[in-house]
């Protein structure tokens, strides 16, 4: 098991490399000229000219690229055109909000849709399914940088229960976690449900029944622990969902997480800014793809036993 | 002999379509979706004889902006007195053409690599999925971000932007659900008749993967039309001043505390087009598979 | 004699209602098992045999399935009136339950010693470390080493599998094992080995059987008693001798004549034709007449009942044509 997280950890190196490549050649394509950004509207051509040689702009772009991924082992992404400010300081420091946005979103969702996917599957075809069902529909058909807008059109304009935006005590996180948080719920709820339905088929539940199971245990001991893998699994595959929520949100609440610095980024083309935060977004998301995979196996012994012979 | 078989597999085939009809008929909701998704296609497709685009959907009218809606403005004006109703139906073809057109280039891509990693594991397996594992490492939205930056902003480039997030999902779902059943009896046997490999994919996997396919494909038509509406509004997907969904939520925004028609309708239009499709990818699933239901 | 009898089932009447129709799996059966006496219920597919057993555990998937009618008594008390809370205090104690496929009726994501100590750990009020401990020894009666409790059942192969089952089923000593096909799903050299094990176990531990089971040589090697059913009915029943050698009805002795007999080799292997009837449209009288060679206009009027062959006290046979005396089966040994 311990192998496998090496192997996995190591084989991140490539991916890693792969992905940052391509960001950086794709935004050294398109981001401007970064002297001619940094030396501002007046400079003169020889001022430029220094500032390019300065910055290593002249080296051909392998060099460039080299030179860019020694100084990110350093935590050395370069810094703003904007506010001159250091990318990975930055970067780090705006982390922990998405973070914890994610984080609370998450939480909110599973907290809410696996004990409603299980209740409507155990109520199929009832009022009480559908009802469900109708719900989950719904989370799943809005946009949720909407569902944002209509969130604090209703809660903070008309109720004023609810900050508008920016991040203050925990009652503005309350509209952004529900707003990244319900398209996942509907979408987690939909899962479980239709991964208990399969389970609750199975002969393995006959089997508990026969032997004494309450109903309770039948669906918590053997209908949660096999429904749970493509749970996991969804909720793996939606992660990426969630920063892609997160960004939204973030834009709509004026949430200082990174999403909203990478929009914030994009919009005044600060091209190192937005290069640093989306490579470091996808070393992000493939610890968090990772993590998933571990609480995967460790959920099912038949993956583990695959890993474990795959060493 | 091989004639006679083709022949049955046709007969097969078309039974088995009709019976998921059938059966699809007699949903409530599939066929509201089928009927919602129908008049919307029709407004869509007739839209450029309704309105004269020029005019009526980016033509400004000052004196007419911020109307609130009303008789003379079904869903009201914007601040440039554009009538919204025109803009949110002429938007539907955008829409539209997006969801579909990224989705189907998704599935192609998505097939091809998912069942390719799932039937031979190992090395081939470990490189694909890498592959996928960076695209799908970046959140679609940041990989649509370098798409777009790279190849400009077009409604063409925002299609193949989305199609690499859809790409992954599909061959994620076809490499689980050929992972599943590659070690079962019946596929090792085929395999030990010396079926070539593509033809047992085709043959044996592909048909056993098949609805949670149709249904991702509804589902994921859905999805990208939410994720082209997300890159509008944060001003990367289609330009202005068309009248995409996300761009018209986008600029109602700024008018959330004076006219939250604006913000408020056009978010409606991308809710029940999702709605529609969601209900009738439901619907699909529980004609193609009966079990399911029961 | 009736306060013998560790299961009476009487008038048993099970439906699945399903939107398209109302397949009628079980229409009205009386069976009972004395203690330490194993009934074997022999029949098609289809003919609603596990119907029958999971009615008893009244664990019928409902929906679709409807037990109509009837009564289950299981020492005495009747299942079907039984809270749920008795209900699963007799689950896997009273009565215990081996299944067909033992691919299938496996957790897959539990170890083999946690599923087998789990029932020990409700019925016995154990804790989890106690339970488990006891199923090791379980796993060492049914012929598994002790260490591979903590293995999963991916592990194991087929056979094991079952005898990981008959393991779950004897944890707690029912007095009742009920064995769905319990070797239908093996191999045939498997299939003696754990048909022998659980034949012994049954002496060892003095419990009653229902063997359900399509195979005639099985019910021969393992059964006293022999209940024949036939789309939803018990067409025949009576000790296995009654049944082997003074067979009665034409079923019975259809599906004998289909069976491959090794002390004469030469003799022709005879197919029931037809097959049987949908059981959501069955014909108004025996079921079985379209396909019996025996039968009479009679027979399509009304459904037969069970009545006692020759005045005997074992022997049932619900046939028309016994309204006639001197009617006998064509290859009946005693009869000629």
């Amino acid at each position: 098991m311990i192998r496998y997280i090496l192997k996995r950890l190591i084989m991140l190196i490539p991916v890693i490399l792969v992905t940052s490549f391509l960001i950086f050649w794709a935004m050294s394509l398109t981001g401007g000229d970064p002297a001619l950004m940094l030396a501002g509207d007046n400079a003169k051509p020889e001022q430029i000219e220094e500032i390019r040689e300065e910055l290593g702009l002249n080296d051909p772009f392998i060099v460039r690229y080299g030179n860019y991924m020694k100084g990110m082992l350093t935590g050395d992404m370069g810094q703003s055109y904007v506010t001159k400010r250091d990318v990975f300081k930055t970067f780090m420091e705006r982390l922990p909000n998405t973070l914890m946005l994610g984080g609370a979103a998450v939480f909110i969702a599973v907290v809410v849709s696996i004990p409603l996917g299980i209740y409507t599957a155990i109520h199929q075809n009832t009022w009480k399914d559908t009802a469900g069902m109708i719900f989950a529909l719904f989370g799943n058909s809005m946009p949720n940088f909407w569902l944002g807008l209509m969130l604090i059109i209703i809660f903070s304009l008309k109720l004023g229960l609810f900050p508008t935006g920016g991040k203050g005590g925990l009652d503005s996180l309350v509209l952004p976690a529900v707003t990244v948080g319900f398209g996942l719920a509907a979408l987690i709820t939909r899962t479980t449900r239709s991964s208990m339905l399969d389970v609750l088929r199975q002969d393995y539940m006959t089997t508990a029944r026969a032997k004494g199971c309450s109903e309770k245990q039948v669906i918590t001991v053997h209908g949660l622990k096999n429904a749970l893998i493509p749970i996991i699994t969804a909720i793996g595959l939606q992660m990426s969902l969630v920063i892609t929520g997160s960004v939204l949100a973030e834009t709509v609440f004026s949430w200082p997480g990174i999403g909203r610095l990478v929009y914030d980024s994009i919009s005044k083309r600060d091209t190192p800014m937005v290069t640093g935060s989306i490579i470091m977004c996808s070393i992000l998301m493939c610890i968090i793809n990772l993590v998933v995979d571990l609480i995967y196996a460790f959920f099912d012994p038949r993956i583990k036993a695959q890993y474990s012979k795959k060493g | 002999m091989a004639q006679a078989n083709e022949l049955k597999k046709q007969y097969k085939k078309r039974t088995l379509a009709q019976e998921t009809w059938r059966r699809l008929v007699k949903n409530p909701g599939a066929m509201l979706g089928l009927g919602f998704l129908g008049l919307l296609i029709m407004a869509a497709a007739l839209s450029p004889f309704i309105f004269d685009y020029e005019v009526d959907v980016i033509g400004q009218n000052m004196s007419e902006r911020l109307m609130a809606p009303g008789a003379a403005h079904w869903f009201g004006t914007d601040e440039y007195g554009r009538d919204l109703f025109a803009r949110v139906i002429y938007g539907a073809r955008y829409s539209l053409i997006i969801g579909v057109g990224s989705v189907l280039l998704g599935l192609v891509v998505g097939t091809i690599l998912g069942s390719q990693a799932g039937f031979h594991g190992g090395v081939i397996d470990s490189i694909i999925m890498r592959g996928i594992d960076i695209f799908y490492s970046i959140p679609n939205i940041m990989t649509a971000v370098v798409i777009v930056s790279l190849l400009g902003p077009s409604t063409v480039n925002l299609m193949i932007a989305l199609a690499f997030s859809c790409a992954s999902s599909f061959a994620r779902i076809v490499r689980a659900s050929v992972m599943t059943i590659r070690d079962q009896e019946y596929v090792e046997s085929s395999y030990a008749m010396g079926l070539p490999t593509w033809k047992i994919i085709v043959k044996h996997i592909l048909p056993n993967c098949l609805s949670p396919i149709i249904v991702q494909i509804t589902l994921l038509i859905g999805t990208t039309i939410i994720s082209a509406s997300s890159l509008s509004f944060l001003g990367i997907g289609v330009p202005a001043p068309a009248p995409e969904w996300g761009a018209l939520l986008s600029a109602g925004r700024g008018h959330i505390r004076d006219a939250s028609y604006m913000c408020i309708i056009p978010g409606l239009a991308i809710m029940f087009t999702v709605l529609a499709l969601n209900l009738l990818g439901d619907g699909l699933r529980d004609a193609l598979d009966p079990k399911m239901k029961k | 004699m009736a306060e013998d009898l560790v299961l009476d089932i009487k008038n048993l009447v099970v439906h699945y209602e399903t939107e398209d129709a109302d397949v009628h799996a079980v229409n009205g059966i009386d069976i009972s098992i004395g203690k330490k006496r194993t009934l074997g219920l022999v029949g098609e597919t289809g003919a609603g045999k596990t119907t029958t057993a999971l009615s008893i555990l009244n664990l019928v998937p409902n929906p679709p399935g409807v037990i109509k009618e009837g009564e289950i008594f299981l020492e005495g008390k009747d299942v079907l009136k039984m809270s749920s809370a008795d209900l699963e205090k007799m689950r896997g104690n009273d009565v215990a339950m081996i299944f067909q496929d033992p691919m299938t009726a496996l957790n897959p994501v539990m170890t083999v010693g946690d599923q087998i100590g789990e029932s020990i750990a409700i019925h016995q009020n154990l804790s989890k470390k106690e339970a488990f401990e006891k199923a090791k020894e379980m796993l060492k009666m049914v012929g598994i080493a002790e260490s591979r409790a903590y293995d999963y059942p991916h592990q194991f192969s087929g056979g094991m599998k079952q005898r990981v089952v008959i393991a779950i089923a004897l944890a707690c000593s029912p007095q009742l094992l009920i064995a769905d096909e319990p070797t239908t799903a093996l191999d045939v050299t498997i299939q003696a080995q754990v048909l022998e094990l659980m034949k012994m176990l049954i002496q060892e531990q003095e419990m009653s059987m229902l063997l359900i089971t399509h195979d005639l040589g099985v019910v021969a090697e393992v059964c006293e008693d022999v209940a024949v059913m036939y789309a939803g009915r018990i067409v025949e029943k009576g000790t296995a001798d009654d049944v082997f050698n003074h067979m009665r009805h034409p079923y019975t002795e259809g599906l004998f004549d289909s069976l491959p007999n090794l002390k004469q080799r030469g003799e022709e292997l005879v197919p029931i034709k037809g097959l049987m009837p949908d059981p959501s449209d069955l014909p108004p009288g025996c079921a079985f007449a379209p396909r019996c060679p025996y039968a009479t206009e009679e027979c399509s009027k009304a459904v037969p009942q069970l009545m006692p062959v020759d005045g005997s006290e074992t022997h049932f046979v619900a046939c028309s044509a016994y309204n006639h005396p001197e009617f006998r089966l064509r290859g009946n040994k005693d009869g000629k």
